[in-house]
């Protein structure tokens, strides 16, 4: 078998005249395995094993961690301040930057011809969303505006407004919607959700310390005013000095345009209904409450 | 300064002169087996030359990256005791050739031998051992050492200080792509040292042992043989052979692992089951990582 074509080649015609691989052969690569210290054991693990003479060290009665011996220790003389008071109450956005956005796009990770969602991003391996660590989303960031060339309809739940600009120069849409803890978790992780075979949840709105933030045109808000939004969209071209692309006319307009209800969570799924993977069905609820539960 | 150099120079022209008189090839003792042990009829297959005449009965499903050419092995059968070879079949080089680590292999093999051992030890301590609450007499006067239970660990029947406590487990999970490499390791290096037949089916004319031990015998394949098949519906006759033999093994190819195959001398694989395995052990060179466990259904992961 000439194997030198191959990468090792030249190690596996060496193998050939080697006795063969067997059980009693291997070995681990030396340097690798150090050998534990045994304690108590030998000339020099034994006598004191390690522990010193007499005294606190030896009896193992050595105050706790932190004892300065009776002065006011380095921990309790340094006076308190807020710096992370509140930390798990604070939400934090996993940063998306465009060059990333870019890289996935060109990649083929993420499909430009359709929503760009945080499922997307997700299943492309884009970003990693930890719902349960007081992620509330992804934030755009503008790292990269020179260079993203991508015309795309993104929903992100925070955008800067470089990136805004970025992405409207070039003829996309951006949109931020909020989601909700257990939102979000159905959302980054659809599949599982799906498996367990609870009715999908409708999306919450935000609380009061974000509302101002997602009614706001300058953020596109998916609670803001659609002509607001227009005249924000031209504001900030002429703040960035480009001319706004007019997206009634593009081919991909019907793609650009959709956009979520702000209490659905997917797009072609309604909060109530049950998706059966195993089957491939959906089902729908029919009861009035459900019904005037989840269209509310 | 120069008489150092001249004796360094020296011990290097020793050793270059050791090295010429027993032949340039030669291996170290250590890695030399001794003659009784080695089997002369062995001889080394020599490899299908380019131009061979035979067909080649199976190429690479998965595609093969430009810098490298699979590799390519005969393809047998054992319908027949005699050696009859029926075409050649193409091996993917990138899990029929990846370069050799044992200290992979090394690694994968304690993994199988420990993550399923579960060690039953359990010795009792002094406060389990039954008895040895009260103190034994009294602490001064008695003349003897002061003992507070008899159930001490200095005493005769006393509990243990720091034995083993309960069952144990040794459980742990190397990364799947360190399992599966070490998986790709095993095969090349079967296919290297010339430990690997590929076979078209495992039909077997009788499902008597003899003749699957005359059939190894005389075509001088090794001492222990593991079967590979694909499917889990194996023939009756290959089962019933190998169901008395100890040294021959039929198993599934999910079966395949490490220990097995170094544990058996000689690897067999059927088509089917190279097919198989190139499938399975290929996708983890281009899969996503996981975002909920491979079981669940993922519509985008090919």
């Amino acid at each position: 078998m000439s194997f030198t074509k191959n990468t090792g080649g030249k190690a596996l015609d060496l193998l050939q005249n080697l006795p063969r691989i067997t059980l009693a052969n291997l070995r681990p690569e030396p340097g690798t395995k150090k050998a534990e210290k045994k304690r108590g054991r030998g000339q020099h693990g034994g006598n004191r094993s390690g522990r010193g003479h007499k005294g606190e060290r030896q009896r193992g009665n050595r105050p706790r961690l932190g004892f300065e011996g009776g002065q006011t220790p380095f921990y309790l003389a340094i006076p308190k301040y807020g710096y992370n008071e509140g930390h798990s109450r604070r939400a934090q956005y996993q940063p998306l930057t465009l060059n990333r956005l870019q890289y996935l796009i060109d990649l083929g990770r993420i499909d430009p011809t359709q929503p760009i969602d945080l499922t997307q991003l997700v299943n492309g391996r884009g970003v990693t969303i930890q719902p349960q660590k007081r992620d509330y989303g992804v934030q755009l960031v503008g790292e990269g505006a020179g260079i993203f060339a991508a015309k795309v309809n993104i929903e992100v739940q925070m955008a800067s407004e470089e990136a805004i600009a970025a992405i409207e120069r070039n003829g996309g849409i951006v949109t931020t919607g909020f989601y909700d803890p257990r939102s979000l978790a159905v959302l980054c992780k659809p599949v599982p959700y799906f498996l367990s075979g609870q009715p999908i949840p409708k999306r919450m709105l935000p609380g009061e310390d974000m509302v101002p933030y997602y009614t706001d045109a300058a953020n596109r808000g998916y609670l803001a005013d659609p002509e607001k939004i227009q005249k924000a969209r031209i504001a900030l071209a002429q703040k960035y000095g480009y001319i706004l692309p007019d997206i009634s006319k593009d081919e991909l307009f019907h793609m650009l345009f959709m956009r979520k209800d702000p209490r659905q969570i997917f797009f072609g799924l309604s909060p109530g209904w049950v998706v059966n993977m195993a089957e491939k069905k959906i089902l729908k609820p029919t009861d009035d409450k459900l019904l005037q539960y989840y269209n509310s | 300064m120069f008489r150092i150099s001249v004796t360094v120079c020296g011990r290097g022209i020793s050793k270059r002169l050791a090295s010429s008189f027993s032949g340039e090839n030669a291996l170290p003792s250590n890695l030399r087996i001794p003659s009784n042990l080695v089997d002369r009829a062995r001889a080394k297959r020599p490899p299908p030359p380019s131009d061979s005449s035979l067909p080649v009965l199976r190429r690479c499903d998965a595609a093969i990256p430009v810098h490298l050419s699979p590799v390519q092995t005969w393809v047998e059968t054992l319908e027949r005791r005699d050696s009859k070879l029926l075409g050649l079949v193409d091996l993917h080089p990138d899990v029929f050739a990846v370069p050799t680590r044992i200290d992979i292999l090394h690694e994968v093999e304690l993994w199988q031998r420990n993550f399923k051992r579960i060690s039953r030890a359990h010795t009792k301590v002094r406060s389990e051992v039954s008895g040895g609450g009260r103190k034994p007499w009294r602490q001064k006067g008695s003349g003897k050492a002061r003992h507070g239970s008899i159930r001490s660990p200095i005493w005769r029947g006393g509990g243990v200080s720091h034995g083993p406590r309960g069952p144990t487990s040794f459980y742990y999970m190397l990364p799947m792509k360190v399992r599966v490499q070490g998986l790709k390791i095993a095969l090349s290096s079967k296919l290297a040292q010339d430990y690997l037949h590929v076979v078209d089916t495992l039909n077997i004319p009788t499902p008597d042992p003899q003749y699957l031990m005359d059939l190894i015998r005389y075509r001088h394949w090794g001492e222990s043989v593991l079967i590979v098949d694909a499917g889990e519906e194996l023939p009756e006759n290959i089962l019933q052979a190998t169901e008395s033999l100890k040294t021959v093994n039929v198993i599934p190819a999910i079966g395949l692992n490490v220990h097995s195959m170094l544990k058996h001398e000689v690897l067999v694989l059927t088509l089917e089951a190279v097919k198989f395995l190139e499938n399975k052990l290929l996708w983890h060179n281009e899969r996503f990582t996981p975002l909920y466990p491979f079981k669940l259904p993922y519509t985008d992961l090919p």
